[in-house]
């Protein structure tokens, strides 16, 4: 609802969301009100209000790795308890062990989602005032006061029910509740003072001083209890045990601030050159009082080339301009107090007394985290519109890069320590093109394109920072990677994978030329996996990796490059068609090329190396000397037959219909008559089709630690992308 | 008027941010307790000195593999991770989560940290004097000498880190340092600690869970006893002896009636159950509210390890005659005889009864006085005393009811015969409190490898037969005695050169 005159004008919303989650037992329910309040004083003063209050109740499953354990269970156990006639009863089967282990390894999934609570409520307010007062009228010197209050209090609660574990009524995971309350209050305040004076035609300044604060507290209380009377109580405030090392009774409250100042000029020139130079400093409590404060300079120009005189012959150019920017900006990290040595009681005493140990170090030397911005670009739009291009290439530097848990020598006591590691480069490019190679009448066809590329390297690093990803290259399912100063992040490496050996014969080792090597005393050499400090002969049945250096040993020089999880390039493109302006379809497509990704699923389903579930692929092992297969035999625990190898690299390149969306806006006429200002309908489908080589659930793997360079992409099988259908109506009166 | 209103703004902010600035971003944490302002009261330092005791629990894992999993008395189960059945099979590779000492580093920083900082306690605390602040430092090196020592038993030669990590500007890149080196500083710490640790702190608890001036001398006739400085290990066992402080919990008493006696029903109760008897000297003191590690690794239906067979069948041994004849340190005591389970942290009695996972506390006896007697009877044997060591041997295996079938007589002039029999015995008194490997290392290494056999018929017989002639190999390589440092390690400090063995 919106409306109002000139004195005040008023907007006010209600939503409500429901949704039911991919897998059972989890769903959300949401509601927003918005409430817009402006009222004009007088026509130098204005006030502004927006109330946001926002309610969102979200179920979650009790732990996230049900799915994972419904992969790996054994399929062939019940989910419901069977009585001694074979009927099934309404308890579920959840024995304390079998033989893939116990709670947490294992357990009935099913239970697990469907009585297992994880129940969050969120409660969320947002007023934010504003005042404008117009210190010389005519827009010359404006002055705006804004204050903005987030009230965020959210409640998690858990409850862990013994059926879904089974586990004897005396363990810790027995009806376990948690209960935890955060309360956020953020208080954000903006000062400006903007000066704009007439000037002669063509000339434009504008001069900007802006003032910020920002607060925030938080509050936190958590308690986690065990072993409730029965799993119906499920509140942590039940009679229950609440003293264990593994249980919980905490608060904790942290408060964080930071001031900004920033006074930026603009001044523009016939409209066709501008220039923008800004200078910002700013302050924040998470640094010590050494580093506190950091300045800011930035500076970017843009010319609009078809302004121009000699342009104006070349008509069919609507629009021409370059830009060129570059900027220092500051990042802060993410915990307060880190220049704090703290002292942390025990969880529990010794001889009855109670001790505390050190449990971080002051980190003195932790400074502001700069990012340098350079980037050139250029935007082109020709033919009345309907072709138009927007192209940059960026280079973004971050200096003194920050690094949470950059790990240490542990003779020092501790494990990581968050520092300022060095330099990293981030470039790329982007072109986004709209263009409409159709038009008539009735009929407009429009086809837009984006292509992205996007590349890390490390320019320099701390001394600490790790050289290797520390994978055991000789422990099954791990890639190596390393760093590179200089080189693209995502490159991983490991063995490459020959298949089977079928027989006795096939493990004696052979040089380059295929002849059995022979030992000193006319022996023949059996194949060995990293000679001599593990020194495993190879078995026939066992997986064969390539000998690339032919010395009879696998080892870490045996190592190739496998691949690189990084894209090449990402994108997407899609076309749209309109009919007489009020029906339109609208394709979306997305595409990454030119990367390759770990099938994590595909090496977990088929390692036969523990009790877990495997994929059909293990029918096909090998059993006896002489067979010819792809899948090494089973080895319980042992063996080196699933090391980190090409066998589970796959080329992920993917295209994916993203969306398709048919919408109809109701004609002008048929609104004005039922008195609606808008109307429209619409019908989208989402992730209907995926074109792709790779084997596993979903190549779109999004990879979370872009900035490490050590890192490398598996794919284990999260959830998907759901493919879902909408339906819409849509009025505004 | 405009600009009078302009300028009045401008003057507020320039105030605003110039004065208060400063103050409004300077947040201290409202909970929780930080370096500025600890350290002022000799409370503090006592709660920092019982926070370096209660990080021992986080140890005693670690502590237990490395002192039993490369020895013979342990073995791995369906359960055991891969790793442990790695090192159980040789593969000791330095990729290996067990070689980690991590946690034996945490401890001495917490040391570290009291040495550095509870000095200047003594400028705010009037009441806390030179005696109390040595008392608490006495205290705390004996744990740093502690940690070393296990460190120099495990590695051969480490890092020393002697200082405390309170910032990011005390981070080095240590070299190791060398063996030498590593025991000159647990020999300087203990020399300062036997001045001035107390000798009781009054409450038998505290007196068998904290550092005394007793478990000072015993961790010195350990430390001496590993160099071969057989004089000063018989010296500070007798400062143990002579105190009058210990005995051993007899493993008979009289019947009801008098005439004969019987097998102290209460001995496993006494000793292990319960703990902090009158033959301890340290122990790491769980209780209910904090479990040990065990409950997974021998207690639990999934356990990791259990005994060896042969701990029963050549270790104790069974009289097959007369079954009431029993070494009390045997059959539900240190082992459970029907499925090796071990009994010392699994039993809640010696009748059959285990520990469930909420009474798997279960104390890690670091020193008991058999100790202090056994490692006097090995110095005595390398010193030309047999028949002085034969009689300690004599008086352990009197008190445990030894079986006949376990006696040797060795010859009293021959050392190693002597010294090899010690072996036996220790292994049965101390089965299982992580202390048969290093045992065997350092009867096989003693006097230049001159029993190095010793070990390798151990471990002939433990290797699986596949395995058993590399493992021999291996093991023939003195190098390889040693645990490589964890990758991590090398990866996190580029001075740190990996153990020769594993280059």
């Amino acid at each position: 609802m919106q409306g109002g005159g000139e004195k005040a004008r008023y907007y006010a919303s209600l939503g409500y969301f429901n949704q039911a989650g991919t897998t059972v037992g989890t769903g959300m329910d949401r509601i927003t009100t918005k409430i817009n309040l402006d009222y004009n004083v007088s026509d130098r003063i204005r006030f502004r209000t927006d109330i946001t209050y926002t309610h969102v109740a979200t179920d979650f499953n009790y732990t996230g790795s049900i799915r994972n354990i419904a992969y790996t269970k054994m399929p062939n156990m019940a989910i419901y308890q069977y009585d001694e006639y074979g009927n099934e009863t309404p308890n579920y089967f959840s024995p304390a062990s079998n033989i893939q282990g116990q709670y947490s390894s294992t357990y009935n999934p099913l239970a697990m989602a469907l009585i297992g609570v994880n129940h969050q409520l969120g409660e969320r307010i947002t007023p934010k005032f504003q005042l404008q007062y117009a210190l010389i009228p005519n827009s010359v010197l404006t002055g705006t006061f804004d204050i903005q209050f987030d009230v965020n209090n959210s409640k998690t609660q858990t409850f862990l029910p013994q059926q879904a574990t089974g586990r004897p009524t005396n363990e810790t995971s027995v009806n376990r509740a948690t209960d935890s309350d955060g309360d956020g209050l953020n208080i954000q305040t903006k000062t400006n003072l903007i000066y704009q004076p007439k000037l002669k035609e063509g000339h434009a300044f504008q001069a900007l001083l802006s003032l910020q604060s920002n607060d925030t507290r938080n509050v936190s209380h958590n308690v986690a209890t065990t072993n409730t009377a029965s799993d119906i109580l499920q509140d942590a405030s039940n009679p229950s045990r609440t003293q264990n090392s593994d249980l919980t009774l905490a608060s904790s409250s942290s408060q964080y601030r930071s001031v900004g100042a920033l006074l930026s000029a603009q001044y523009g020139l016939y409209d066709r050159y501008l220039v923008n130079v800004g200078l910002r400093a700013d302050g924040n409590s998470r640094f010590g009082p050494n580093n506190r404060y950091g300045l800011f300079p930035s500076v970017s120009v843009r010319w609009r080339v078809s302004g121009e005189n000699f342009m104006k012959s070349l008509t069919y150019v609507d629009e021409l301009s370059l830009r060129a920017s570059y900027g220092h900006s500051g990042n802060v990290p993410g915990s307060n107090y880190s220049f704090y040595n703290f002292y942390q009681p025990f969880s529990f005493s010794y001889c009855g007394m109670s001790g505390v140990y050190p449990s971080n170090m002051e980190l003195v030397n932790l400074k502001w985290e700069t990012l340098i911005g350079k980037n050139i670009g250029f935007n082109l739009a020709m033919f009345k519109n309907r072709f138009k291009v927007d192209a940059e290439y960026y280079m973004n530097t971050t200096k003194d890069m920050f690094y949470t848990g950059l790990q240490i020598s542990s003779f020092t006591g501790f494990d990581n320590v968050s520092m300022n590691v060095g330099t990293m480069d981030n470039t790329g490019w982007e072109i986004g093109l709209n263009t409409v190679p159709y038009k008539n009448t009735n009929w407009s066809v429009g086809f837009d394109f984006n292509i992205a590329k996007n590349i890390n390297t490390l320019r320099s690093v701390s001394e600490f920072y790790p050289k290797t990803n520390g994978a055991k290259i000789n422990t099954n399912g791990v890639y190596q990677t390393y760093l590179q100063i200089g080189n693209p992040f995502g490159s991983y490496y490991g063995f490459r994978y020959l298949g089977v050996y079928t027989d006795a014969d096939a493990t004696i080792a052979r040089d380059a030329q295929g002849n059995k090597i022979i030992g000193p005393n006319e022996q023949v050499v059996q194949m060995r996996f990293n000679y001599p400090s593990i020194d495993y002969q190879f078995q026939p049945g066992d997986a064969k990796y390539e000998d690339v250096n032919h010395d009879g040993n696998i080892d870490y020089m045996d190592i190739v490059y496998l691949g690189n999880g990084i894209p090449k390039f990402t994108g997407g493109f899609g076309p749209n068609v309109t009919y007489k302006g009020n029906l339109k379809l609208t394709l979306f497509f997305s595409y990454r090329a030119g990367y390759q990704l770990i099938n994590g699923t595909k090496m977990t389903t088929s390692n036969m190396y523990g009790f877990n579930n495997q994929s059909t692929a293990v029918l096909r092992r090998w059993r006896n000397p002489g067979d010819e297969t792809d899948i090494p035999r089973a080895l319980y625990n042992s063996g080196y037959n699933w090391l980190g190898s090409d066998r589970y690299v796959e080329d992920a390149s993917f295209i994916r219909l993203r969306s398709m969306t048919l919408r109809y806006n109701f004609p002008q006429e048929l609104l004005k008559r039922i008195k609606f200002k808008t109307g429209s309908f619409y019908i989208t489908a989402e992730n209907l089709f995926t074109w792709t080589k790779y084997t596993g659930q979903d190549p779109d793997v999004s990879s979370s630690r872009n900035n490490d360079p050590l890192s490398y992409n598996v794919d284990n099988s999260m959830t998907p992308p759901g493919k879902t259908f909408s339906m819409g109506l849509s009025i505004g009166f | 008027m405009i600009r009078k209103i302009k300028y009045s703004i401008l003057i507020v902010l320039a105030v605003m941010l110039g004065t208060s600035c400063e103050k409004w971003l300077d947040l201290k944490p409202e909970d929780g307790i930080i370096r500025q302002n600890f350290w002022k009261t000799k409370e503090d330092v006592k709660s920092s000195v019982i926070g370096c005791y209660s990080s021992l629990f986080a140890t005693t894992q670690t502590l237990f593999l490395w002192g039993e999993i490369r020895g013979d008395m342990i073995t791995s189960t369906l359960r055991s991770s891969a790793e442990q059945t790695e090192i159980m099979n040789g593969n000791i590779l330095s990729s290996n989560s067990i070689t980690n000492w991590r946690v034996i580093y945490k401890t001495i920083n917490y040391c570290n940290t009291v040495i550095d900082f509870a000095p200047d306690v003594l400028k705010t605390d009037q009441t806390f004097k030179e005696e109390d602040l040595n008392g608490y430092l006495a205290e705390v090196r004996t744990l740093r000498a502690l940690m070393y020592f296990n460190l120099l038993r495990s590695f051969g030669e480490v890092p020393l880190k002697l200082t405390a990590t309170a910032s990011d500007a005390d981070l080095v890149q240590l070299e190791k340092s060398s063996q030498q080196d590593v025991y000159d500083q647990i020999v300087a710490d203990l020399a300062f600690a036997e001045q001035y640790a107390p000798l009781t702190y009054g409450v038998r608890e505290q007196d068998k869970g904290r550092i005394t001036r007793y478990a000072v001398y015993a961790l010195q006739a350990d430390v001496y006893l590993w160099m071969e400085n057989y004089t000063d290990c018989i010296t500070a066992c007798d400062k143990v002896i002579n105190s009058n402080q210990f005995g051993l919990i007899a493993g008979r008493i009289p019947n009801e009636d008098n005439t004969d006696s019987i097998p102290n029903p209460q001995w496993f109760n006494t000793v292990f159950y319960v703990g902090n008897s009158n033959e301890s000297i340290f122990e790491f003191q769980y209780d209910n509210q904090i479990l040990n590690p065990f409950y997974n690794l021998v207690i639990s239906s999934n356990r990791q390890f259990t005994g060896s067979t042969f701990v029963m069948d050549e270790m104790y041994t069974i009289d097959l005659l007369d079954d009431t004849k029993k070494d009390i340190r045997g059959d539900l005591a240190s082992i459970r005889s029907s499925d090796m389970v071990i009994w010392k942290y699994a039993g809640a009695n010696n009748t059959g009864s285990m520990r469930s996972q909420t009474t798997s506390y279960a104390h890690w006896f670091v020193y008991r006085y058999p100790d202090i007697l056994l490692m006097k009877a090995e110095a005595l044997a390398w010193t030309s005393q047999g028949h002085a060591a034969l009689n300690i041997v004599k008086e352990i295996r009197d008190r445990a009811n030894a079986l006949a079938a376990t006696e040797r007589s060795p010859d009293p002039s021959s050392a190693s015969e002597i010294s090899d029999y010690i072996m036996e015995e220790r292994a049965r008194e101390f089965a299982f409190e992580g202390k048969r490997w290093y045992d065997i290392l350092r009867n096989a290494k003693r006097n230049d490898y001159a029993n190095l056999q010793y070990m390798i018929d151990i471990i002939t017989k433990i290797a699986p037969a596949d395995r058993q002639q590399s493992m021999i190999n291996k093991y023939m390589d003195v190098r390889s005695h040693y645990l490589p440092i964890n990758l991590y390690e090398l990866q996190t400090d580029k001075n740190l050169v990996q153990n020769p063995f594993y280059q």
